[in-house]
């Protein structure tokens, strides 16, 4: 059975429930919602900027004309280039779309982050597991940096 | 007469759907936060998850190619559960225990899906169409599955029903449950098949950019015999391991700001008024007219991606 740190209480009339939540949750919980605020800050507020001004690394007119396009032939129509890799987005944040996609950037690693604090607070038998899965989101993150595609 | 009822809206709207250069840039973001305001409201009163809405009918509705819809759909699947799983974990609901079995293997799969789907479209002539076909089956199933799937509130699961994995890696968990005024303390069993099916569920998410609760509820609830509170709440913990698909998308160039920021605003506040309306007006009806909505949306996708590889003659416009 885990350690009892955190105790959420539930008070009905004059009795008192609790429940246990065992550190690792909390930790990863806590962790996640902070990030994830972070993230849609990042996301919305440069977005809606580049919506309205049009002005980023992909003009927002050019993008509305080629949008049905595949993402691989959009790509070669709007900016006469074949994207992968982050370095795309990475390498324009001064642009307000790339920005936004940043935050998206933020939200998709918030699970990983999350895990890492968890894996601190993990029993040995989940640290295993959550090792794992830390090592398979850096895997999928960083693959096409590592293999070029 | 599915097919119909399409061709009559399609004559009704055709200069806004087809409407390409000559519509104003302002219409399709405004309309994609609308769309999703609309989906973020019913998708609390109907209890069908609002990522398994956007794809099929985006598909349908917008002149986005599907490798952007997809993109999209994931963005607000994660976005969605990462909303909602800090509050979950709080309450004893959404247990990391069940979530660290399950992900390992569903992290790959769905990175593989996220892989698959892009390299269809891209690789075959036909491999856009393809994708609407497989995407409308996977929503037919989706309907058959919450049509005729059962729930059991709180399911017994004996001592001798534990599997040895379940009791090896001491999976348990408790919540406070109002209606009994009791804590419930849970545990699993069926932990390696149900491993196995979260494989294929996670391959499926990842391809098509669709949210998983439609199968995480019911296998959590009725293989590994959890309690379906716990079940809905891990399984939007579950859908947080689709966030590493999102990279596939990004460094495919599959991500525009100008989709995803109205789509993730719309839901968003949507989700927020669906809550406050699901105490009002009643929820069968709601469920029955989305289940509706979601067995058309997978007829069309089959329809459009058999017009597309010429496999039936043209039956809808728009293709």
């Amino acid at each position: 059975m885990a350690v009892v740190v955190e105790k959420e209480k539930e008070e009905l009339g004059t009795e008192l429930k609790e429940v246990i939540v065992e550190p690792m949750n909390y930790v990863f919980g806590k962790i996640m919602e902070i990030l994830t605020i972070i993230g849609l800050i990042a996301m919305f507020v440069p977005g809606i900027i580049y919506i309205v001004t049009g002005k980023g690394y992909l003009s927002r007119d050019v993008v509305v004309k080629y949008w049905g396009l595949k993402a691989s032939a959009f790509w070669k129509k709007v900016m006469g280039i074949k994207v992968f890799g982050y370095s795309w987005f990475l390498s324009h944040l001064t642009a307000t779309d790339c920005l936004s996609i940043f935050g998206v950037c933020i939200l998709a690693v918030t699970p990983l982050i999350s895990l890492i604090g968890a894996e601190v607070k993990a029993d040995k038998k989940y640290k295993v597991l959550i090792g794992i899965l830390i090592i398979e989101f850096l895997f999928a993150i960083f693959r096409p940096i590592l293999m070029g595609h | 007469m599915v097919a119909f009822a399409y061709a009559g809206f399609y004559h009704v709207f055709d200069d806004v759907i087809v409407g390409g250069d000559s519509m104003a840039w302002w219409f399709w973001p405004l309309f994609m936060f609308v769309f999703t305001l609309l989906i973020g409201i019913i998708s609390p009163v109907s209890g069908v998850g609002g990522g398994v809405l956007f794809v099929p009918l985006s598909t349908i509705i917008t002149p986005f190619n599907i490798d952007f819809i997809r993109g999209a759909g994931l963005v607000m699947a994660v976005t969605s559960a990462l909303s909602s799983v800090p509050y979950l974990i709080r309450k004893g609901l959404a247990n990391i225990r069940i979530f660290a079995i399950i992900a390992p293997v569903m992290v790959i799969t769905s990175v593989v899906g996220g892989w698959v789907g892009l390299w269809v479209t891209n690789a075959y002539p036909n491999g856009k169409y393809l994708i609407k076909v497989l995407l409308g089956a996977i929503i037919l199933l989706v309907f058959f599955i919450m049509v005729s799937s059962k729930r059991v509130e709180f399911p017994e699961v004996k001592e001798e029903d534990r599997d040895s994995l379940s009791k090896k890696l001491n999976i348990w968990g408790e919540y406070y449950e109002p209606d009994l005024d009791a804590i419930i303390e849970y545990t699993t069993k069926n932990t390696p098949i149900a491993i196995v099916t979260f494989a294929v569920i996670g391959f499926v998410a990842g391809m098509f950019g669709l949210g998983a609760g439609w199968a995480n509820v019911p296998v959590l609830n009725m293989l590994m015999g959890v309690p379906i509170k716990v079940a809905t709440a891990t399984s939007m913990l579950i859908i947080t391991a689709n966030a590493p698909a999102i990279g596939i998308y990004l460094t495919k160039g599959a991500i525009l700001p100008l989709i995803v920021v109205p789509s993730i605003l719309g839901i968003t506040i949507g989700a927020r008024i669906g809550a406050k309306v699901a105490e009002i007006i009643k929820p069968k009806f709601v469920r029955w007219l989305v289940l509706a909505i979601l067995f058309i949306a997978g007829v069309l996708n089959i329809i459009k991606g058999l017009q597309g590889m010429h496999v039936i003659p043209p039956i809808l416009p728009g293709v």
